[in-house]
């Protein structure tokens, strides 16, 4: 649910919403759900002093219940 | 960065929905245009929406225009993980709803985003606190610095110290920025 979640909000606001992309992995102490966006848009996610970021995460966090997740944001080319 | 866009649309948004549309319908004497904040609300009521089906949540979506803002208030079922610590939850979706009505615009939107009437009462609330400090600046004749508040609180309490006569003004950076309350000089 937190990956659909999250992508939903994602897609909302950024101008490539066919290029978002969300994948959870698994940590030891929870998970990470990374988001791949359009170079273009990793900008507008982060938003000016990271708003929107910490936006994103506020959300994702209280929909987790207080289990661990963390939100990486990441150009769609980025490899890891 | 992309914020570059978003600093034009706010420096134009205003004048040009009145410059542009003095004469429709939609558009009346003082330059506010119900359509266009209808609009608001649908885009914002849509984005809500989709989160609620995902997160399998109850609750209806109401909407409205109060003032000059697009008001979108999502009511019923129990929605504590929407609002969260002093309303924070509530902020955030607010700020990505904002986006997501700019994404779809090109105009900044001031939309207002409620859950469970949380505003509401943190309204009826902050205004109490306002005329309570007002009264009391009155009394003692000194500043009256509050809590740090969001920026809606702040605008709440505002009016309330308004209301009695007095002036206040916001201090601080934030997330620390508070109300000031200034006894009559």
């Amino acid at each position: 649910m937190l990956e659909e979640a999250l992508e939903h909000l994602v897609r909302g606001i950024v101008e490539n919403s066919d290029d978002v992309h969300v994948r959870a992995r698994r940590l030891r102490k929870g998970k990470v759900l990374e988001v791949r966006v359009h170079p273009d848009d990793l900008g507008k996610v982060i938003g000016r002093n990271g708003r929107t970021a910490k936006a994103l995460r506020t959300v994702v966090g209280s929909l987790a219940g207080g289990r661990y997740v963390r939100v990486d944001l990441l150009d769609l080319h980025e490899v890891r | 960065m992309s914020n570059s866009n978003t600093e034009k649309a706010e420096d134009t948004a205003g004048s040009v929905a009145v410059a542009e549309v003095p004469e429709q319908a939609g558009a009346d004497e003082s330059g506010l245009d119900i359509e266009a904040l209808e609009r608001e609300g649908d885009i914002a009521a849509d984005y809500i929406e989709g989160l609620l089906d995902i997160a399998d949540f109850d609750g209806d979506i109401d909407m409205d225009v109060e003032g000059d803002r697009a008001m979108v208030s999502v009511v019923g079922a129990t929605l504590d993980e929407l609002i969260g610590e002093k309303g924070e939850v509530l902020e955030a979706l607010q700020e990505l709803t904002r986006l997501a009505v700019h994404r779809s615009t090109g105009n900044r939107s001031r939309l207002m985003l409620d859950v469970g009437g949380y505003r509401e009462s943190r309204r009826k609330t902050l205004s109490r606190i306002g005329a309570e400090a007002a009264a009391e600046a009155k009394k003692s004749g000194e500043v009256k610095p509050l809590a740090p508040m969001t920026p809606f609180e702040r605008k709440v309490v505002h009016d309330a110290v308004a209301a009695a006569g007095l002036r206040s003004e916001s201090e601080g950076e934030e997330p620390n920025r508070y109300v000031v309350v200034h006894p009559m000089d």
